[in-house]
């Protein structure tokens, strides 16, 4: 049965009042106006706001690094866990990658992210991962989308390949969707365009102990 | 209605930096265009941010700004000349935003579209607003968006203080924030 607009509209209003990102679905488009008027809405109750000084030093250090340097810096040190891994950028991924004509720098497809002195952390038992279902978890500064096929798991990265923007899992599409840009990924972390051709997404290193818990290789 | 912090008042900072002038040592060149820029960038986060509600999209849409414009940051040009590129870009950047998310036409976002660069990132123009379409809503509209959006309460909460229910409320919500979107503060 679709979703009541009033509901599907008080989900948003909840997020936003929560401080958190605008997770629109297929569908909520109908409700445009109200969606637009909401956001405006919430942000007045947060008053007017300065970026924090976390965010703003993200940006000076974007704004001085190279232009040609800026995708693949920013990028990979999202991917492989907001620059703690320097080693493994400068032997893994920035090793192989190539610059596009367009100036951006396009990582290999499936380049595992290996983290120095990376550790496995335990993200929650298999029974609590949904079988075909992508999920969100965290291995210190690596973020991942875990995927479970019976007793097997797989990960990918959960930063865009492209933009260097967290993805969401879109259950109905059955597909890692970027916030920043309208490109998605499928489960093993493949675009999901053929028009807009990107890399794959990193694949994250993940098991299975035997008292069935999930690990992540992570920092 | 809560307003965040303000900025310490600009005279007495000045009167402290001209106290100090000859400690003031000249910062490369690289750095000060940077700080410039991060400055106009403040007033694109606070543009962006009221209009999308929350900090991680305001925060990724602020970066892509930065993005598109650093090669004209890079130039070394005055604030003044950069900062109407910047939200030339911003809104560019909204527009796709939310024509991406919501399939919103660039003619639909007219409003953002075509609103002059605001005077500072504590401006209050965009509280302003909201205050003028409050005030042309029905009192039960306007009574649930104040106490939901303003006031921070539950739709629980909202319907013990309208004496009313939860599933009341949540369609009166949507009816008030329709009704909030077809009025134009400008006019």
């Amino acid at each position: 049965m679709p979703e009541k607009p009033e509901n599907r509209v008080e989900r948003i209003v909840s997020d936003l009042l929560h401080g958190r990102r605008l997770k629109l679905r297929a569908g909520d488009a109908e409700e445009k106006e109200a969606i637009t008027a909401a956001a405006r809405f919430a942000a007045i109750r947060q008053g007017p706001q300065r970026m924090t000084p976390a965010f703003r030093h993200r940006l000076a250090q974007l704004l001085e690094s190279a232009p040609q340097e800026t995708w693949l810096t920013r990028r990979a040190a999202l991917v492989a866990g907001l620059g703690v891994a320097a080693g493994a950028l400068a032997g893994g991924v920035a090793g192989r990658s190539l610059a596009s004509p367009r100036g951006i720098a396009y990582v290999s497809p499936s380049s595992p992210v290996l983290p120095v002195n990376g550790r496995w952390t335990d993200v929650g038992a298999l029974s609590e991962f949904p079988d075909g279902q992508g999920k969100l978890v965290k291995a210190g500064a690596v973020g991942a989308f875990v995927f479970r096929r019976g007793e097997s798991v797989t990960a990918v990265s959960s930063m865009c390949s492209h933009l260097p923007c967290e993805l969401w899992w879109e259950r109905g599409q059955s597909l890692l969707v970027c916030p920043c840009h309208p490109v998605s990924f499928t489960a093993d972390g493949k675009p999901s365009s053929v028009t807009y051709t990107l890399p794959a997404l990193n694949e994250v290193k993940v098991r299975v102990t035997a008292a069935a818990r999930v690990e992540v290789l992570g920092t | 209605m809560s307003l965040g912090p303000r900025r310490p008042d600009d005279s007495a900072a000045r009167s402290e930096q001209a106290e100090h002038a000859a400690e003031v040592v000249e910062l490369p060149t690289a750095t000060r265009a940077t700080d410039i820029a991060l400055d106009e960038l403040e007033l694109v986060y606070a543009f962006i941010y009221a209009r999308v509600g929350n900090r991680a999209d305001a925060e990724d849409l602020t970066q892509q700004v930065a993005m598109k414009a650093i090669p004209r940051l890079r130039q070394g040009a005055p604030a003044s000349a950069i900062r109407g590129y910047l939200f030339a870009t911003a809104r560019s950047v909204l527009g796709a935003f939310w024509s991406t998310r919501l399939g919103l036409s660039q003619a639909e976002l007219h409003e953002d579209l075509a609103m002059a660069v605001p005077p500072g990132p504590v401006s209050e123009e965009p509280a302003e607003r909201v205050q003028k379409i409050l005030n042309e809503l029905s009192d039960n509209y306007r009574r649930v968006l104040e106490l939901r959006f303003l006031h921070g309460y539950s739709l629980k909460e909202v319907a013990a203080e309208m004496r009313s229910t939860v599933g009341a409320v949540k369609v009166m919500q949507l009816r008030a924030l329709r009704a909030a979107a077809k009025v134009d503060p400008d006019a």
